[in-house]
């Protein structure tokens, strides 16, 4: 852990991920409690108020503090967009692993699935669930979840391919260990940083899946706050108030920033030859 | 000889992977809640318009037969009716109207994310460590951080309401003007282009570095060959294999964030013809778009092997 910790310390990109992300945590989750209104407070007297000091991002069109809500909303968005990419891991990985070890039609099938999946753009995807379950929260985390499975699965059942002729793995077999405990000891451990890598990627690419479908008025319903739905009332004033939209993206593209550079350093400090097969 | 076989094997697998793709998506949007019927003619309508209305959109036979039966009509390029978005015209007719649309921001989109992506990763290749390396690597950084829908308002801000230089909305198709679609279609397609120019340029700059130091180079070199001639003829040839593979892998990044952009700026593209029929659980529409997107992912990735394998003959073993 004290390794890997000062190996991202001395890559220069990832270093300033760490800060990033660091900055960009500490403040969503303190943020809250650090601004003296709520998400939901309406101030009728300061409606639609330009950025100034006691409302660094301006207030919106019923005059609720832009900053509160888009700290608020990020929590929200991250939460979501996290769920989702964990469980795309949590069924993508096994799937893969399994894949890699059965092989023959086992693999065949879950690829060939994987593909298919994949052969649709990710927003088309997500639109097409959201039509079928409906709009809301859990739907936007399922949407998320299926456009990163068959991410998941293939990039674990690649890594899979290359380490299970080694050594440790076949001793292993040779001592009878069952399957799952290959798996799941031998196996995974060794294909983990990779793993790790794009599920930093992918949490900020499921931010911006989450903030486009609330952005249409297909994800996260208000007055939920969430990135996406405070931009989509930002939009609805935009004119008169370009300040909600443009800072609560600007917002956004902050922390991705980071979880994108955090994501690359990594990239480099694990291997080299992955970095065209994980993309987005 | 090779290469035809692997291209005819590849077409195979891309008829049976839209197949099997049609029949996912008619399922799903079979196991959808919510009846079509009561959805377009409302809970109160009289039971023998539902009746008419079921027989006329397939709806009052069993799925396999459904199925069966809107295949057999979508090979001739029939999709049904519409059931609420354009009620009752023909979707085949409303996908030929709004593809060009569609095609057209997303082809000038590439244009300007391959023309961008050139010149900064050529850029940052050659001056490695330099100035301009870490510019254009951090400004890699930061275009593949921007939600292209946010980024369209930004451009919406400065460029149109700002400096009034092109229009905030609006879409002038290219069947009517080919200069008035360059014009009105700047603004989205440069939104959709700049993540997507930073993931190229990005790709470009590493596969240049990588090939610069193969063996061949480091012989040309010492041939004294011209160091551009040696760039152009060794590295930048070879470098553009996995440059074509990532442009290939990110269509269907453009067509997602089509989706979005020809909301924000009002273009009749298919992309908002899926929202519409999202929206309006016109579940047609939303099958038909969605089949056509898969055909569109599909057919570019073939024609991008295509491509890799007559570049690089080894890939069609």
């Amino acid at each position: 852990m004290a390794t890997l910790w000062r190996a991202l310390w001395s890559n220069h990109t990832a270093r300033a991920g760490v800060i990033i992300v660091a900055l960009f945590l500490g403040a969503i989750s303190a943020g809250g409690m650090l601004m003296p209104y709520s998400a939901v407070d309406m101030d009728f007297v300061n409606l639609l108020a330009p950025p100034s000091l006691p409302h660094p991002f301006g207030t919106d069109s019923f005059g609720r503090d832009v900053l509160t809500r888009v700290l608020l909303g990020s929590r929200v968005s991250l939460a979501i967009s996290i769920t989702g990419v964990a469980l795309a891991a949590i069924i993508g990985v096994p799937a893969g692993l399994s894949a890699s070890w059965y092989g023959g039609a086992v693999d065949q099938l879950l690829m060939r699935f994987a593909d298919l999946l994949f052969a649709f753009p990710s927003f088309v995807l997500a639109l097409f669930l959201m039509v079928v379950l409906g709009f809301g929260i859990t739907n936007v985390i399922l949407a998320i979840a299926l456009v990163y499975v068959p991410i998941f699965a293939r990039l674990s059942r690649n890594l899979a391919l290359m380490v299970r002729e080694e050594a440790y793995v076949q001793a292993a077999r040779l001592m009878g260990q069952s399957t799952a405990r290959i798996l799941g000891r031998e196996i995974l451990p060794n294909i983990m940083a990779p793993i790790l890598v794009q599920a930093s990627i992918s949490v900020a690419f499921g931010v911006i899946i989450e903030a486009g479908l609330s952005f249409l008025g297909l994800g996260v319903q208000p007055p939920t706050p969430s990135l996406g739905v405070i931009m989509a009332d930002g939009r609805e004033y935009f004119n008169q108030g370009p300040w909600v939209l443009t800072l609560a993206g600007l917002f956004i593209s902050f922390g991705l920033l980071g979880l994108n550079l955090l994501g690359d350093g990594l990239r480099d400090l694990t291997d080299p030859k992955l970095r065209e097969r994980s993309g987005s | 000889m090779a290469w035809s076989r692997y291209i005819g094997g590849r077409l195979l697998t891309l008829v049976l992977t839209v197949l099997v793709g049609s029949v996912v998506v008619f399922l799903v949007m079979k196991a959808a809640p919510g009846d079509p019927a009561v959805a377009a003619l409302g809970e109160n309508a009289r039971p023998e318009l539902v009746a008419a209305f079921r027989a006329r959109h397939n709806l009052d036979v069993p799925w396999a037969q459904q199925y069966g039966r809107w295949l057999a009509d979508a090979v001739r390029g029939d999709f049904g009716r519409s059931l609420t978005v354009a009620s009752d015209r023909a979707i085949a007719g409303l996908i030929a109207a709004r593809l060009p649309n569609t095609l057209f921001i997303g082809l000038m989109a590439l244009a300007i994310a391959v023309a961008l992506s050139l010149i900064a990763g050529t850029v940052a290749a050659l001056r490695r460590g330099k100035l301009a390396d870490t510019v254009a690597t951090s400004m890699a950084a930061v275009g593949i951080s921007m939600p292209d829908f946010w980024l369209s308002y930004v451009l919406i801000l400065v460029f149109a309401l700002g400096l009034g230089w092109f229009p905030s909305y609006g879409f002038i198709a290219p069947s009517q003007t080919l200069s008035g679609a360059l014009y009105s279609g700047f603004l989205p397609a440069l939104a959709v282009a700049a993540p997507l120019a930073a993931v190229f340029a990005r790709t470009l700059r590493t596969a240049l570095l990588e090939t610069g130091g193969r063996d061949y180079v480091v012989a040309a070199r010492s041939f004294g060959f011209h160091p551009a001639y040696v760039f152009l003829h060794w590295i930048f040839r070879n470098a553009l294999i996995p440059y074509i593979t990532i442009i290939g892998l990110q269509v269907r990044y453009i067509l997602g964030g089509v989706v979005v952009i020809e909301r924000i700026f009002g273009i009749a593209g298919i992309g908002s013809l899926m929202v519409d029929g999202a929206f309006a659980r016109d579940y047609p529409v939303v099958q038909a778009c969605a089949v056509v997107f898969l055909v569109i992912v599909l057919s570019v990735n073939l024609f991008v092997d295509a491509v890799c394998s007559w570049l690089d003959p080894k890939r069609t073993r």
